[in-house]
């Protein structure tokens, strides 16, 4: 990866409001983005995401730590000297003028030809299916027109960094994985770099090379959405990534016999048990100091049909291009899910198992990983 | 547990129609979902089943008994709305009492009723609290519960998921059918999730501009949509559309996509010589070797859960969603690639109405 063109270091928010009590927004945030790079900040409302992407855009003042593009401290610098490209609330575009002139606007430093401008202004309307719009005004386009034109805006700029919030919100299903797929390509074609925020996760996975998972203004994890979903950080990361969620249990440690079990809620009949020698030496060391654990098994990693362990189906439901299977265990509600159809009526037997290369080991109290598979965290 | 029948149900507003020949016929006990985009009037149909808004014509059944001009506390119908509805200044338990007690029931039978309906819900441990001090899905839980406690024959649900967290629809919509089936109402249940609709419905009624256009099976819709309309409104990513005009062909109907003519198979002979949308949904696309497929180019990968969906375009520029597991993804961007289907997975779609044409339509 090339050398870091965003660096965050140590970076906290703090909101002062009057008579009222401080709100630490963001805490000792520091990560960095390579030239090319996406990445997504990722978290639900309140998490800093937004509060985020406004230091960097220049919005906020930054309360303390610094914040360097392409080498240059940048948090004492007006927003328009950033070198920075922008769509997000609070950033609209110019009322007065046009789509198609809110767009050209944009390329106005470029000083280029009358035709030349605009054919980059009908090739970013046709990316992002606004042609139809162009001739519009501002007030009288939906919010969902509204984002589309401002992103079209900040995509058509050169820049250093492009900042995105929620850039295909509002967008109808339709229309949505077909631009998210026109607005990947765009920018690695380009190699820009950009830092887009928004709350679904389903945005975030399609769009970004790595994602940064926030809650209560600290940074859980930055990874590829890969890395999240295989090797979460904590038990947060690990439930608030993929969908379904991650089934989550508490479990005793079981050892003997050369064999080592977690018996979720003690019990017997949902018990996972194994060979020690399915389990690499390094994560039985680190069990041996737990007799309690939190177990996590992705929905996508439980194979149905292999006898292991049995549960009652309590629903078995076809979504044309997966199943979502719960089984009822020892009181304990399990969510499966694969590509295909499965044959298994409600009330029958659903024999499952899960490998131990797919299991999630999180510490019981602190929640943070322990191993994931057969690694150590 | 009854049947419902819904008789050319008519009404409009200031004289727009929004509701038009609506006819359902329910089994005992089945789970009819209403589906549907915002704004065609599932929650005006649940209101004039309910009786709180009148109709302009048609009838309603229940148990082959009219209904229609009989007061709303008189038809043994229950509702639950999105936005809860609980009576604020009332406990959980109060609120799910409140259709057995205006029943005049009291009691040791009274208090039977809600722990039992309280249990089924896992809300049993939240009775005393009052609506303000329940998270968002023990409102929803209560709110169902309070539904569900007078036992009606007949149970409407207004998107009753619409107003949760994620996590907490999922473990809705996987615990939502035994917990129904168990209560043995009969119910209609709307919403404007295609994925709720499938994982719940025995049947799905698809409601568009006030019309019922479609009426079976999750399956049914599925695999075999009535309309280019009905087709859009399910899947994630939507079913891909070409622009095509199918021909007579040497063994039967073929069209041309990019540089590939595919054989569609004599069964599409309705089809041949007027301008069609060809639907292919995304998973049923596979990106191979570029010989013997449509030529495309990988434009973008974008992983969609344990899915990736991958943009292709082909040589004359139609862009094309193909969505497989993960741990099967194979094309990477800018590579050349083939794009194959199998004949059986095609829909042929009538370009001028979206009436679906040729083999397995209107079946």
């Amino acid at each position: 990866m090339t050398a870091a063109v965003l660096t965050l270091d140590s970076v906290d928010k703090i909101y002062r409001p009057r008579r009222k009590r401080p709100v630490h927004a963001v805490k000792a945030l520091s990560f960095a983005i390579a030239q090319g790079e996406i990445v997504a900040l990722l978290g639900s409302s309140g998490c800093g995401k937004t509060s985020t992407l406004r230091m960097i855009a220049g919005f906020e003042d930054v309360t303390q730590g610094a914040i360097a593009l392409g080498g240059r401290i940048i948090q004492e610098l007006p927003p328009a000297r950033r070198g920075v490209a922008m769509a997000f609330e609070g950033y609209s575009l110019y009322p007065p003028l046009t789509v198609r002139d809110n767009i050209a606007f944009a390329l106005k430093s470029e000083k280029l030809g009358k035709a030349e401008e605009s054919k980059r202004v009908q090739d970013m309307a046709a990316l992002l299916e606004i042609g139809d719009i162009l001739d519009r005004y501002p007030s009288s386009m939906s919010g969902g027109q509204q984002q589309r034109a401002s992103l079209g805006r900040a995509l058509v700029r050169k820049a250093d960094l492009y900042l995105l919030d929620e850039p295909m919100g509002q967008l109808e299903p339709q229309l949505r994985a077909v631009l998210r797929g026109r607005l990947k390509h765009y920018l690695r074609e380009r190699g820009m770099t950009a830092v887009l925020v928004t709350h679904d996760q389903t945005e975030a996975n399609a769009l970004a090379d790595r994602i940064a998972v926030m809650e209560d203004g600290v940074l859980q994890q930055i990874a590829t959405p890969r890395d999240l979903k295989e090797r979460p950080a904590n038990l947060f990361v690990g439930s608030f990534i993929g969908e379904p969620p991650m089934n989550v249990f508490p479990a005793h440690v079981q050892r003997g016999n050369g064999r080592i079990g977690f018996a979720i809620d003690g019990s017997e009949d949902l018990a996972f048990n194994y060979a020690e020698s399915e389990i690499a030496a390094p994560v039985r060391s680190a069990l041996a100091a737990h007799a309690t654990i939190t177990v996590g098994i992705r929905p996508h990693a439980i194979r149905l049909g292999q006898a292991r362990l049995t549960g009652k189906v309590l629903s078995n439901q076809w979504l044309g291009d997966q199943t979502h299977v719960a089984a009822q265990v020892a009181g304990r509600t399990i969510v499966a899910v694969a590509h295909s159809r499965v044959d298994a009526r409600i009330g029958a037997a659903l024999p499952f198992d899960v490998a131990a290369g797919d299991l999630h080991l999180f510490d019981a109290q602190s929640g943070r990983a322990i191993a994931h598979g057969g690694s150590l965290a | 547990m009854a049947r419902l029948e819904l008789k050319a149900l008519a009404k409009s507003f200031k004289g727009n129609a929004v509701l038009s020949d609506i006819s359902l016929s329910t089994a005992q006990g089945e789970i009819v979902v209403i589906f549907g985009p915002s704004g065609t009037g599932k929650t005006v149909l649940l209101r004039l089943i309910a009786g709180v808004d009148d109709l302009d014509r048609g009838a309603i059944l229940v148990d082959g008994r009219d209904v229609t001009d009989v007061a709303p506390d008189r038809r043994d119908i229950g509702m639950a709305f999105q936005n809860f509805a609980l009576f604020p200044h009332m406990s959980a338990f109060d609120n799910i009492a409140s259709p057995l007690t205006a029943r005049r029931m009291n009691g040791q039978a009274m208090r039977d009723g809600v722990m039992g309906v309280a249990r089924m819900l896992k809300i049993d441990h939240v009775l005393d609290h009052a609506p303000r001090e329940l998270s968002n899905g023990q409102k929803q839980r209560t709110a169902l519960a309070r539904a569900l406690a007078g036992s009606p024959k007949i149970l409407l649900l207004d998107d009753p998921l619409r107003n949760v967290d994620a996590k907490l629809r999922y473990e809705m919509r996987l615990e939502l059918p035994p917990l129904l089936k168990q209560s043995g109402a009969t119910v209609l249940y709307v919403t404007q999730d295609y994925k709720e609709a499938m994982a719940l419905a025995d049947r799905i009624a698809v409601l568009i501009d006030g019309r019922f256009v479609q009426v079976a099976s999750s399956e049914e819709i599925y695999l075999n949509p009535a309309s280019v309309r009905v087709a859009r409104l399910f899947g994630d990513p939507t079913i891909n559309l070409i622009e095509v005009v199918p021909r007579e062909s040497a063994v039967g109907v073929a069209v041309s996509i990019g540089n590939k003519v595919l054989e569609l198979g004599a069964g599409h002979r309705a089809a041949v010589g007027r301008p069609a949308l060809l639907g292919v949904r995304p998973e049923a696309m596979r990106i191979g070797a570029p010989n013997g497929g449509i030529a495309a180019r990988v434009i973008a990968v974008t992983p969609l859960n344990e899915r990736a969906v991958t943009l292709l375009k082909t040589q004359d520029g139609q862009e094309i969603l193909a969505s497989q597991p993960a741990q099967d993804r194979t094309a990477e961007p800018d590579s050349d690639v083939g794009i194959h289907f199998d004949e059986k997975d095609i829909l042929l779609f009538d370009q001028s109405n979206g009436a679906r044409i040729g083999a397995g339509a209107g079946a």
